[in-house]
């Protein structure tokens, strides 16, 4: 009897321990624990068993069937948790549902990185009208009429019978605006749109976005402007860049200058964005020329400064490698979402 | 402006200086050189031969297999040209030879002859079209020479191509660099190298000038100076091929053998030239005036009548005008086959009124682009005498003795004074005086020391742009080179706060684009009709580029439909999309220019789904109430509280049509984008728009909010239902409410507007959240109670609202 007792012992634990559905579960109270399993036939046997001995099998009987019981019960628990997790199991794989994502054009996405720039280095934000007067767009910036300087570029002019009135070919005449309505020193950027009479291509839109730089104080130096651009250039394309200062000319400064960049495409070898030069135009300056202070009423000798303008667009199609600048206004959302 | 490197080489000895290192140089100096081309390295590999063979090819009809001796040596050639033959004397590509355009590429690219075999033959070589060269548009035969044509010579010395051709792009200021000589002067400073101007010596076998021709300048503030010659009995013909290559390499036709010799000298040393037929000038007189009232129309050369203005200045004879001054002659005065006398004109005008005259016939010249830009005046006997010479020796003649010279004045060297310390306070060098002065010399300004610290320049009348002492100092930091002056950056940080404020722009950006809105940036040229569709006072562009762009943008809607309608073609169904930028106006008030008002406006568009792509809930189109539902949340950011919609009638542009007022101004509008104005776009969905001007809602100056102490004492919320008649208006029950609760008024919202089954016919039940307060107390059941009995006699008054039921 005893030997009995223990293999059921064996077996049946080691049949416990093979449980893994709810159907095993059954199976194993069928077989071990229901009326007429294997442990009620043991209980069967206890009456055949002498009257002496029969308290301790009795004993060992009850507790085998407790222990079995027991366990089973916190098997069949673990089984029946795991089956109901099983059913109401989520799908984690689901996407989220989809948002609108917004987001900044690429031209205001670089107009904010030059802003942040020369905000840095202690610049204050300037605004002007698009739609300006001869006086502040031309003449006032040293542009005499009937002056081929005025050829450098193509004009908009605006109907009307009061005066003469253009769409503003620059950033420059708020350089105008600001010294006339401020006394020195003035340090500012002027972010704006403005208008060129061109054919619309790949290469040049009717409009496009300036900034303007206009920093006027005592003993401001063409130094100081190499300085300040080469800040800016190797904070916006990089500390690696190299710069080429070429003289230049525009009516406003003097001396004047165009900054070139070397081609971070090609890293200087040549190539086509660079169109084999090696170098990329990115912005004119120079030292605001005297005439321009008569106009505004500053009194050249007490005080210097440079200015510079540089096109939105132009470092945009370079910062990006974008080759169509009609892309920029055209909007097609499968172009706005790469930025 | 085309320079050739031979020409160059006449004034300056450029031997052992590459094109790249004169190309950077110049550059570094600020004379653009935008690109060069050596003929010699283009046309390497290209030899002028002579066709032996041409028979068919075996296995093609149109392929001809031909033998072509190339100076000692016979290449087996495939040509597919029709008008190959033999005897002919061709060009001849070969092999390793980079051909410029390729004629079966539809961009024309080059490509590089390799060893081919073409049909089972193999060919050695090219023979090639103009096209192919680069040397013309026929591409539908090849090129055939004249039969001396020396065998195996190079394509380039045979066509005196043995040159480089520089492409400069000069600025507006640096007239004097107008010519070969000004570049050489240039390339001289460069380099160090001496400029040799040869001194022309004529022999003078005529009869004196002043018994030949006189000239009167009439308007001397015009013309500050005329000179002229005459030579007698010359042969107008074709140019000999040096002169005829001459001025073709650089990019002017050859006329005859008088007019190249003066557009030659002119590309030489920058002086505009005109020649008379003498015979055909009236009195043997030129006389340089204004046109007389009855002069109102010439005839150019260029066989156009013009019209002419009073302030037009003429070169005229004793009847009739013979030429516009410093732009272009006339046909009575022109040179022709039978001329046998000619007056050589070498002049100065004022360049404004020669820029004036060519804009007002819209006639630009080689000639009136150098004028406009100002012209050495003390150029003028020295082109007369290398032209004369030239023509003497091209189409033979005698030179009258004499020069006529009319001069104003004598053009002496300006003299301006240069402080040293200037020099270095504007560039931030610390240049010494003996630096400087070497550095002007070697652009021919010489410098005398007047004291220790001031130098006085002497500027040469060639340099009619240098009239101040910055302009001196541009011409030091140019020379000097920019490169050497240091960089410094060390300026104050801050000195003041005028320019501080930050653009609110900025910043609605981030908060639109968090929002889930897409960025636009639109065209403000616009068509007329469309600027006119939302208003008259539109802003009209004079010389607008097309019809399309002619007037300014009144609405930022058209762009953001244009926007929509490319998308849409492209199967994006939803958008949301936002744009800040101006609208333009005319304004009875005088503004800031003119009256013109330029207004910042804030635009936003939503059309399609207001739920894309989502799995589980159903896709709902967007409506009014999404958009009203962004302008608040946008209002609310901006920490605006007191704002109205108030519908308003509009079929034009909108349907369900509001307009937005805060505290009290009309600030915008909002709607469904009209049927009508849909179409123009071909849209075919909903599309709601409202456009609101930024200036009124946004300062520009940084807000600081003050803290408000946080309420003691809880709030509490009263949810109201109402049923009311279906027309009643949600606001203004919610107005209402606001009213009621008076000073405990917190907050108002609808959580629920129900109609339908349990409901009356023609009723709908509005639910409402009330949030109530008090600065001094913990609201209780009795004031609760009041506000609900005001609310239900009130609404029930005011709109026959019957209150619903009640929770709180």
């Amino acid at each position: 009897m005893l030997g009995e007792i223990e293999k059921l012992k064996a077996e049946a634990t080691a049949s416990l321990n093979q449980i893994r559905t709810s159907d095993d579960a059954e199976n194993f109270r069928l077989k071990y624990l229901s009326r007429k399993g294997s442990l009620a036939q043991l209980f069967e046997k206890l009456k055949d068993v002498p009257k002496d001995e029969k308290p301790a099998i009795g004993k060992l009987l009850n507790e085998l069937r407790n222990a079995l019981e027991s366990e089973f019960e916190s098997v069949r628990k673990k089984v029946e948790a795991e089956k109901s997790r099983q059913s109401s199991k989520v799908d984690l794989s689901i996407p989220g549902r989809r948002r609108y994502v917004g987001r900044k054009h690429p031209l205001t996405q670089t107009a904010d990185e030059i802003k942040r720039i020369f905000i840095s280095i202690g610049f204050g934000i300037a605004d002007g009208p698009e739609i300006e007067d001869d006086y502040h767009n031309f003449e006032a910036l040293n542009f005499p009429p009937d002056h081929p300087a005025r050829d450098m570029q193509d004009t908009f002019f605006v109907k009307s019978e009061t005066g003469k009135y253009v769409l503003r070919t620059h950033t420059s005449p708020v350089q105008i605006r600001v010294m006339e309505n401020n006394k020195p020193p003035v340090r500012v950027i002027i972010p704006g749109r403005v208008y060129r009479n061109e054919a619309v291509s790949a290469r040049s839109y009717c409009l496009f976005h300036q900034v303007e730089g206009l920093y006027v104080d005592k003993n401001v130096s063409l130094a100081e402007l190499k300085g300040t651009i080469s800040f800016f250039a190797k904070e916006f394309f990089g500390s690696d860049v190299k710069l080429r200062f070429r003289p230049s000319y525009f009516p406003f400064t003097e001396p004047s200058a165009e900054v070139d960049v070397s081609c971070f495409i090609c890293g200087g070898k040549g190539c086509r964005i660079c169109k084999y030069s090696g170098w990329l135009e990115v912005l004119g300056c120079g030292m605001v020329d005297p005439n321009v202070y008569k106009f505004v009423g500053y009194d050249e000798n007490e005080v210097s400064g440079y200015a510079f303008g540089m096109g939105i667009e132009r470092l945009a199609l370079l910062r990006y490698g974008i080759d169509d600048i009609r892309l920029f206004f055209e909007n097609d959302l499968r172009f706005l979402n790469q930025f | 402006m085309k320079i050739s490197r031979n020409w160059l080489e006449q004034f300056v000895d450029l031997t052992g200086i590459s094109d790249q290192d004169i190309a950077s140089r110049l550059t570094m100096l600020g004379i653009e050189i935008e690109s060069f081309e050596n003929f010699s390295e283009k046309y390497k590999g290209f030899v002028v031969g002579s066709v032996l063979e041409a028979e068919k090819h075996p296995k093609a009809d149109k392929l001809r297999l031909c033998k072509v001796d190339i100076g000692g040596e016979i290449k087996s050639i495939i040509c597919g040209a029709p008008n190959v033959a033999v005897g002919q004397r061709v060009p001849v590509g070969l092999i390793g030879a980079l051909v410029p355009h390729d004629q079966h590429d539809p961009e024309g690219k080059p490509f590089k002859l390799t060893r081919a075999k073409i049909r089972g033959v193999e060919s050695e070589g090219m023979i090639c079209s103009a096209y192919e060269l680069d040397l013309g548009d026929d591409k539908d035969g090849i090129m055939v020479f004249e039969a001396a044509a020396p065998l195996g010579k190079s394509l380039a010395e045979y066509l005196e191509l043995n040159d480089t051709i520089l492409e400069v792009s000069l600025t507006p200021n640096r007239a004097d660099c107008l010519s070969h000589l000004g570049i050489a002067r240039e390339i001289s400073s460069a380099f160090s190298k001496k400029l040799a101007i040869k001194k022309q010596s004529l022999s003078e076998s005529g009869d004196s000038i002043t018994g030949i021709a006189k000239v009167e300048v009439i308007a001397p503030d015009l013309c500050p100076r005329y000179s002229a010659r005459v030579i007698k009995g010359i042969k107008v013909g074709t140019s000999p091929q040096w002169l005829k290559n001459a001025v073709e390499k650089v990019g002017m036709r050859s006329i005859n053998n008088v007019v190249d010799a003066t557009n030659y000298v002119m590309l030489e040393l920058g002086q505009p030239l005109h020649a008379f037929d003498l015979s055909l000038i009236k009195g043997k007189k030129i006389i340089v005036r204004r046109p007389l009232n009855s002069e109102t129309k010439f005839t150019t050369l260029d066989g156009k009548e013009r019209t002419i203005g009073p302030d037009m200045l003429m070169i005229c004879d004793k009847e009739k005008i013979v030429a516009i001054a410093g732009v272009m002659g006339g046909m009575n005065s022109e040179i022709n086959s039978e001329t046998a006398d000619v007056l050589i004109e070498s002049a100065n005008f004022s360049p404004s009124s020669i820029r004036k005259t060519s804009k007002t016939l819209g006639l630009s010249t080689e000639a009136s682009y150098r004028f406009e830009r100002g012209v050495d005046p003390n150029l003028t006997l020295a082109a007369l005498d290398r032209v004369t010479q030239i023509i003497t020796e091209t189409a033979g003649g005698k030179i009258a003795n004499g020069v006529i010279d009319a001069a104003a004045k004598k053009f002496a060297p300006q003299k301006i004074e240069l402080r040293v310390e200037q020099v270095n306070r504007l560039l931030g060098t610390r240049l010494a005086a003996g630096e400087i002065k070497r550095q002007l010399d070697s652009i021919e300004i010489r410098c005398e020391k007047k004291s220790e610290t001031v130098l006085t320049c002497s500027v040469p009348t060639f340099r009619g742009d240098i009239e101040r002492e910055v302009d001196l100092i541009e011409e030091v930091a140019r020379v000097y080179g920019y490169e050497k002056i240091e960089d410094s950056l060390q300026t104050k940080l801050a000195f003041d706060t005028r320019f501080n404020e930050t653009d609110a722009t900025d910043e609605l950006k981030d908060f639109l684009a968090g929002a889930g809105f897409t960025e636009i940036v639109t065209n403000s040229l616009q068509l007329t009709n469309v600027a006119s569709f939302h208003t008259d006072n539109f802003v009209t562009i004079a010389n607008p580029i097309s019809e399309d762009m002619a007037a300014m943008r009144t609405s930022l809607l058209p762009g953001a439909l244009q926007t929509i309608k490319l998308n849409l073609s492209h199967g994006l169904k939803n958008m949301k999309l936002f744009e800040i930028g101006r609208k333009y106006l005319l304004s009875d008030k005088s503004q800031t220019v003119g009256n013109f008002s330029e207004r910042n406006t804030i635009s936003l568009s939503i059309t399609g789904s207001a739920d894309p792509l989502s799995y589980d809930r159903k896709e709902s189109e967007f409506d009014i109430f999404d958009l009203k539902s962004e302008i608040e949340r946008l209002l609310r950011h901006l920490k605006l509280d007191n704002w109205d919609f108030i519908s308003y009638d509009n079929d034009k542009e909108y349907k369900q049509s509001l307009k937005l007022f805060v505290n009290g101004i009309e600030v915008g509008i909002a709607g469904r984008v009209s049927e009508m104005a849909l179409e123009n776009f071909s849209i075919e969905q909903s599309v709601y728009f409202a456009e609101i001007d930024l200036s009124e809602i946004a300062s520009t100056k940084k807000k600081i909010n003050r803290y408000q102490p946080l309420p003691k004492f809880p709030f509490a919320s009263i949810d109201l239902a109402f049923i009311v008649n279906l027309d009643t208006p949600v606001g203004s029950l919610m107005k209402s409410l606001k009213s009621i609760a008076g000073n405990l008024f917190r907050d108002i919202s609808v959580f629920d507007i129900y109609f339908g089954e349990g409901i009356p016919e023609g009723k709908k039940s509005v639910a409402f959240s009330v949030v109530l307060g008090s600065d001094e107390r913990t609201l209780n059941d009795g004031d609760i109670a009041r506000f609900i009995d005001n609310a239900e006699s009130k609404l029930g008054k005011e709109f026959s609202a019957v209150l619903r039921k009640q929770k709180s």
